[in-house]
């Protein structure tokens, strides 16, 4: 075992869990001094923990994965089950972009990017992600080097102009999975395109790691994914109960293992742990907010960096966003993918994501959500920074509007940047909005 | 003048007229099928109509102002839209206008394939190719004869021979960089065979001894819109000897492409052998050494790159060509625009002082 593999297995293994635990006592230590503050929220989820524990050590370990094990920087959207029988270490660069967009980091990083010429008016993610590729900036201490670079289209065609740039800063390989668009649905050929696509991702990571495909661990981590997006699916549903047992930015914060870790065994373990939880709080009828009089739907990213204050005012007003179209993305196609045919069927599973279908069936996808979780209102966050979510909502807005006769907003922000966030406008749509839930 | 063209095109000669978007599409496919194809390039100017309004103002003025050209009516002549998937902005005007009653006739799309040259992409490019093809005889109501798309196909070699030899030979064109881009973006609107005509005539007219008419530029953008920027850069005393523009240079095959037996096959390699394009996700590697012997073939003396504001394919590559040309001691100048009917007055300055400073160098060198 080489040294380095050795530091990244001691990571994992020994630093990142004694890390964990001696946090663990901590904030033991501080909940003995109860915050005098009155909160609109229900008790925190005890599974937070669990998952701070669990993305710090993933991003403890990659600290010292390059050399140790194969990197792949991937989208959120790559089927990443695919890489997982390599053992890669998987780093998302849009998780990574929220995680610097929460503690308000991506001006600093994307100015950085700005300095060498990349516009503002590019995603958020892209430029803070540049911007701590090109200065060493993280507040997860050190990105490993990728010796992969995998790239899908299924959520935008961003990633690919973005993936494009950091294949010529890296010098490593690039391989897309380019899905078509889908109007309606999907025709054969596209899909065969997509299938086709997907071996050529094996045999580029069979390259980078000169081992050929292990058919049983693809088995394996397509049937961890399948687990976890649809474990995912069922924390989600507990929101239709009324109370909701948690926020939708509870949901926002959850999601993370289902893009980050899907495929592995952890990442199944943490949404079972998830789920007991939320079942519990529903047992007991303990809700995400305490007094839930308003139920709504949030369209689009989040505003990470107004992910609390955000939450808070809905919440003061007994509001709980009870479901999202963005966390659904990863629960709506998991029953679609088959180890028993794992390139037709995950095709089709990761061809078949919101963002890469038409506004039909976004128009029909928000119905649904409205009538299952008994949704009062609606706030479609206008994304500056994702123009394929964004595009479509001033008419999504009329026509749900219209047809479901409720009340819904339109926030203007960016999900990464908060220099384009304007305070008093949101504000005073919030309040407007609130008032007329009434 | 487009509506003059098409209606004559359709009364004289019961031609099918689709109207298409930005950027890359299988021309000679169309003009087999005896389709004219009118680009939409925005039009510029202000969006125009009630229906301006449904799109978000931080979308590229290309979309915004599209939309609001089909929404509100203006292309009522036109049998079809045909919609590249050329970027997210784009794929979503499709959804928006197909979705959202925005137009009320046949939209066609065209997925051509992203990234890298590769197996699966060429059997997919292929297939759509033959999707597309089934899509205009649903419009025109006929098959594709296999000896119309050889025929085709033989035209639009000759007009991208043509349109090649002008570029290359910009300095033996008598007329101002605005007669080159008029005759050469007419091309987005004329039947192919009189498009053809017009080049004919002008490659008569290229005079055998090249003529300096001040610093030779390189330019590289998206569409060359407002054309006013240049009578600015001629009237500064530099003129466009090379180019890159997604509407221009990047849709002219890089060399004279050899006849293919089968005409499918032969589309599919016209497809394949444009330019390096970001919006078809070809390499940063790929596009940089294209850009850099366009340059160094041309005898370019500095480069003008002019986006369009909210194009993200562009501008994820413009730190890249930047940090290459600069390297090499390149002056360059990056200008934004949002399809403004006219240069602003800030651009005309800027351009008008980075030809200065090109000069200025040129003369301390000398």
């Amino acid at each position: 075992m080489s040294v380095r593999r050795l530091q990244y297995e001691v990571a994992g293994r020994v630093v990142g869990p004694a890390m964990i635990a001696l946090d663990r006592w901590r904030a033991q230590s501080r909940r003995l001094s109860p915050s005098a503050r009155p909160s609109p929220f229900g008790p925190p989820l005890e599974s937070t923990r669990k998952l701070k524990e669990l993305m710090q050590l993933h991003y403890l370990q990659g600290r010292y994965a390059d050399g140790a094990v194969p990197v792949a920087w991937v989208t959120s959207g790559f089927p990443v089950e695919l890489l997982r029988p390599w053992g890669f270490h998987v780093v998302y660069p849009e998780n990574h972009g929220a995680l610097c967009a929460s503690r308000r980091l991506t001006p600093e990083l994307s100015d950085v990017a700005e300095a060498q010429g990349y516009s503002r008016d590019l995603c958020g993610y892209a430029r803070g992600d540049i911007g701590s590729v090109l200065s060493g900036r993280t507040p997860v201490g050190r990105l490993p080097k990728p010796d992969l670079l995998a790239c899908c289209t299924n959520i935008c065609q961003t990633v690919l102009y973005w993936y494009r740039t950091l294949a010529e800063h890296f010098g490593v390989p690039l391989v897309v999975v380019d899905t078509p668009y889908v109007f309606g649905e999907s025709a054969p050929h596209e899909l065969a395109y997509v299938e086709a696509q997907l071996e050529e991702v094996c045999a580029a990571a069979a390259r980078v790691t000169r081992r050929p495909l292990p058919r049983d661990a693809l088995a394996e981590a397509l049937t961890l994914g399948r687990e976890a997006s649809a474990l995912w699916g069922r924390c989600l549903a507990t929101g239709k109960h009324r109370p909701s047992p948690w926020t939708g930015f509870d949901g926002f914060v959850h999601m993370a293992p289902v893009v980050a870790l899907r495929g592995t065994r952890a990442c199944v373990s943490y949404y079972e742990h998830l789920l007991l939880e939320l079942e519990d709080r529903i047992a007991r009828g303990v809700g995400g907010i305490k007094e839930e009089r308003h139920r709504l739907l949030w369209d689009n990213l989040p505003i990470w960096y107004r992910i609390r204050d955000l939450s808070t005012t809905f919440a003061e007003a007994g509001a709980n966003f009870v479901c999202a179209t963005y966390t659904n993305a990863w629960a709506e196609s998991a029953a679609l993918i088959d180890p028993a045919a794992p390139f037709a069927s995950v095709a089709r599973a990761y061809t078949y994501v919101i963002l890469n279908r038409d506004l039909a069936n976004r128009l029909r996808v928000m119905r649904e959500l409205v009538r299952d979780y008994a949704v009062d209102g609606l706030v479609l966050h206008s994304d500056r920074s994702c123009k394929p979510y964004s595009i479509g909502q001033i008419d999504l807005k009329q026509k749900l509007s219209a047809e479901l006769a409720l009340p819904v907003v339109m926030l203007d922000a960016d999900h990464a940047d908060p220099r384009a966030y304007a305070e008093e406008q949101v504000g005073v749509r919030a309040a407007a909005f609130l008032e007329s839930l009434a | 003048m487009r509506a003059a063209v098409i209606r004559e095109q359709r009364e004289r000669h019961g031609r099918r007229i689709v109207a298409v978007l930005p950027v890359h599409y299988p021309k000679p496919l169309l003009t087999a099928m005896n389709v004219l194809a009118v680009e939409l390039w925005g039009p510029p100017g202000p969006p125009r109509g009630v229906d301006a309004g449904r799109v978000q103002p931080y979308v590229c003025a290309i979309v915004r102002n599209a939309f609001a050209f089909l929404a509100s009516g203006a292309a009522s002549e036109v049998d079809a839209v045909l919609t590249p998937h050329t970027c997210d902005s784009l794929q979503g005007f499709a959804t928006l206008v197909s979705d959202f009653s925005a137009w009320p006739k046949p939209l066609l799309h065209f997925q051509h394939p992203k990234g890298e040259d590769r197996q699966s992409l060429r059997t997919f490019l292929g297939r759509e190719l033959r999707h597309l093809a089934d899509g205009l005889a649903a419009v025109t109501g006929r098959e594709l004869e296999p000896a119309a798309l050889s025929k085709a196909l033989a035209l639009h070699r000759r007009i991208d021979d043509a349109r090649r030899f002008l570029l290359t030979r910009r300095r033996g064109f008598a007329g101002s960089d605005r007669e080159l881009y008029t005759l050469l973006r007419r091309g987005e609107y004329l039947w192919p065979a009189d498009h053809f005509r017009e080049l004919e005539a002008a490659l008569r007219t290229l005079q055998a001894q090249p003529t300096e008419r001040g610093i030779p530029i390189m330019v590289s953008g998206y569409v060359c819109e407002p054309m006013g920027l240049f009578d600015v850069l001629n009237e500064a005393g530099a003129f466009v000897v090379a180019d890159d523009y997604a509407g221009v240079g990047r849709r002219i095959p890089v060399e004279t492409l050899a006849p293919a037996p089968d005409p499918w096959d032969a589309l599919l390699a016209w497809v394949l052998s444009m330019p390096p394009c970001p919006t078809r996700a070809a390499t940063q590697t790929a596009r940089l050494e294209h850009l850099w012997r366009l340059y160094e073939e041309s005898g370019a003396r500095a480069l003008l790159i002019h986006t369009q504001k909210f194009c993200d394919p562009e501008l994820f590559d413009v730190p890249a060509i930047r940090q290459r040309f600069a390297a090499r001691d390149v002056p360059t100048l990056h200008l934004e625009g949002e399809l403004e009917l006219a240069p602003s007055g800030q651009a005309s300055t800027r351009l008008e002082a980075f030809v200065e400073m090109v000069q200025a160098r040129q003369w301390g060198s000398a």
